[in-house]
């Protein structure tokens, strides 16, 4: 369960937030659409707390992230945009590392199939990561949220850069996850993989969540058309103040 | 936990090109400067203890002569080479390495290396401290200068502070495993100099083997607290360029301008005056008296009164003992008693400018190691004072004799000519030989230096744990 509660931040005079509420219960997915400097990122980083909020509260199953941020970690797992992974080390030991980070120790098979799981070939868990495309980087960064088997995922924009069955590979895994009653918060460019894998949408604009959507309550050309306006004109800011 | 971040550490270090480039030159150095460092300490120690023999035997076969000629005909007291001086020539190239002992006279300790050699010598010998205190720290500074910075800059430390990992146990992992690498690279090092000194076998006593695994920890906790720091400030250094900046400045004001400036303030503060003025000191003090009122004459003359009076006789030939020999050794007496009262303040002065430094160990930990390693190999201000008293007490002991056979065997009366003494008394005086100081001496004289080291350490230690939860995680 993921919520945040009349949340706002500040980067000096900057609102990069303001007054967000937004609540994920198990087994849904979020998906938070915006521009750039919309907001998105600026949630996920509080509810991981990488930063610190100006006001309001953020928790992860009724713990509150500000007061109590290593426990919130272990009902956490995060995949962020350009997963950056250690070169020198394989996709093998990279996974070891961040799982056995988490307090669990996969043994070398499990971790094999945890990797094969999400599409990284064979012959490639054993090369060093700096060999590896974008898309082989991500991969190893969704095997090591999946091995946390937490009970929430956030992620940030997790598909860029993900060639076409890498992205449906990862679709998939987003439904396994939501099956298991996995809250999922996504922060997303890509407004057909809201529609798709998104239980809700919501629309952000400078700092704002303009709108939050159903998503079974709205076709896909519906809500490019909304995302659209949303982002044209000034009217739903200055109403959501 | 920790193991983990150690084991990533380790193994991101290890397989990393540059690093291992950079660490094998740096390895093939330190091994370079020991095996060079040794084979020099092994030369020069045969060729000083060949001298020293050679000396010696030429003192036992100068022939019959008279005991006071003998005294003037003097010997030779040769530096030895220190076992570890291997690890660390310190002070060695400027200081002397052999004195003439003769009487009347405290001679200056001569031939220093730095006088045979050009001005590079001034720049420093390619030896193991060198690499050790200065050209591993730079090591350092590369293997931690993007430690934290690098895993900020490409998101990897996001993805760490995802997994709930606390920045106090990421802090230490870093410490840990940039540490088991530099003991990886120290180990060579230690295990060469340790087979080196082993198959010396004859001089690696326990005293010996004891400096040298003091030393060993030595240089351990130095590279500690030097990783301690350069972690720290990669920490909270805003990205990689301004913390490598920012550890080169650290380096070249801790091992290049600051040893530098604490030397030259320590010179000013303390100054000491020229070998010129001390020599003219001794030498008025011994004519005019201590206090300037009690000239040679008038103490030759007070003295001869009280042997007079002593043996109960008006005049010295009627005296049972040679009054040349109880005059010379009074005159050597009261040369001895000004010399070490003049010596002693100039000591107490080299003591003070020593002390500085020590005392700027506590804000400059390559002091504190630079210091600690010249006393351990026996290269330091210390020891060459040791060698110097010892040398001068064996020219008090032997002249002393020389001076005693005169007064109780040359008859007064009897020419100085016909008075003439053989080999058995040369071979009375036990040849020069001098005990370096024990470990324990070098520790309580070094304490400040340990005490630095152990402040600093303990100083990182805290620092570390109080402001390692605030590093920056974006």
């Amino acid at each position: 369960m993921l919520e945040a509660i009349n949340l706002s931040k500040l980067y000096g005079r900057h609102e990069a937030l303001t007054n967000l509420n937004l609540s994920v219960a198990p087994g849904e997915v979020f998906c938070l659409l915006g521009a750039n400097g919309a907001g998105k990122t600026t949630t996920i980083n509080l509810f991981m707390s990488f930063i610190k909020p100006d006001s309001g509260q953020i928790k992860v199953n009724n713990i509150d992230v500000s007061t109590q941020p290593g426990e919130t970690k272990k009902y956490l797992a995060y995949i962020p945009e350009n997963l950056s992974l250690y070169g020198n080390l394989s996709g093998l030991e990279n996974l070891q590392f961040f799982v056995g980070l988490g307090g669990s120790k996969p043994d070398k098979p499990t971790s094999e199939q945890l990797l094969q799981s999400v599409g990284l070939q064979e012959e490639a868990i054993q090369k060093r990561v700096s060999q590896y495309s974008k898309g082989m980087r991500q991969k190893v960064g969704i095997a090591i949220a999946k091995a946390k088997k937490a009970d929430n995922l956030l992620l940030d924009e997790p598909t860029s850069g993900l060639d076409p069955q890498a992205s449906n590979d990862f679709a998939q895994l987003l439904q396994d996850m939501k099956q298991n009653k996995v809250a999922i918060l996504m922060a997303t460019h890509d407004l057909f993989r809201a529609k798709e894998s998104g239980t809700h949408i919501g629309i952000m604009k400078e700092g704002k969540l303009i709108h939050t959507l159903n998503s079974n309550e709205i076709t896909l050309t519906e809500l490019e058309h909304l995302y659209l306006e949303t982002m044209k004109t000034d009217k739903y800011v200055k109403a959501a103040h | 936990m920790l193991k983990l971040l150690i084991k990533k550490e380790f193994l991101n270090a290890l397989r990393d090109t540059r690093l291992q480039v950079s660490g094998g030159i740096l390895i093939v150095l330190m091994l370079t400067a020991v095996l060079v460092g040794k084979q020099g300490q092994n030369q020069l120690q045969k060729e000083r203890a060949k001298a020293q023999s050679a000396m010696y035997d030429k003192w036992l076969n100068q022939g019959e002569k008279h005991p006071h000629s003998a005294a003037h005909y003097g010997q030779f007291a040769f530096k030895p080479k220190p076992v570890l001086s291997f690890l660390d020539v310190g002070l060695d190239n400027y200081t002397g390495i052999s004195v003439f002992l003769e009487a009347h006279k405290q001679n200056e300790i001569l031939f220093s290396a730095a006088q045979d050699s050009n001005g590079m010598t001034r720049f420093g010998e390619m030896t193991a401290s060198l690499v050790l205190q200065v050209l591993l720290p730079l090591l350092i500074i590369f293997l931690t200068f993007n430690i934290f910075s690098k895993e900020r800059e490409e998101g990897t430390l996001k993805l760490i502070h995802a997994q709930g990992l606390s920045m106090r146990k990421l802090f230490m992992g870093k410490v840990w495993g940039t540490y088991l690498m530099v003991l990886l690279i120290f180990l060579p090092v230690i295990l060469l100099a340790y087979l080196l000194l082993d198959r010396q076998s004859s001089s690696l006593d326990s005293e010996v083997l004891l400096k040298f695994l003091t030393l060993t920890g030595s240089y351990a906790i130095y590279f500690l607290v030097f990783i301690l720091l350069c972690v720290l400030i990669s920490a909270f250094a805003k990205n990689s360029g301004f913390s490598l900046l920012t550890l080169m400045g650290l380096w070249i004001a801790s091992c290049v301008i600051l040893p530098k400036a604490t030397t030259n303030l320590a010179d000013k503060v303390y100054s000491t005056p020229s070998q010129f003025d001390f020599k003219n000191t001794v030498k008025s003090k011994v004519k005019n008296g201590i206090d300037g009122h009690n000239p040679s004459d008038e103490r030759l003359a007070s003295l001869k009164q009280e042997v007079l009076d002593e043996h109960g006789v008006k005049t010295i030939e009627e005296l049972p003992v040679n009054w040349s020999g109880i005059a010379m050794q009074a005159g050597e007496e009261y040369t001895d008693q000004v010399y070490d009262a003049e010596f002693s303040k100039i000591e107490d002065i080299f003591n003070r400018q020593n002390r500085f430094s020590e005392w700027a160990s506590f804000i400059n930990p390559y002091l504190a190691i630079r210091n600690l390693s010249m006393a351990l190999s026996g290269t330091d201000f210390q020891h060459h004072v040791a060698f110097a008293k010892a040398a001068e007490n064996y020219r008090r002991d032997f002249v002393k004799k020389m001076n005693k056979d005169m007064e109780v065997n040359h008859k007064p009366g009897v020419a100085y000519s016909d008075y003439n003494v053989g080999e058995q008394m040369w071979a009375s005086i036990e040849p020069f030989e001098y005990d370096l100081p024990s470990t324990s001496s070098i520790i309580s004289n070094q304490w400040r230096s340990v005490t630095a080291l152990a402040v600093w350490l303990i100083a990182l230690f805290f620092s570390a744990s109080l402001y390692a939860p605030k590093i920056p995680k974006l």
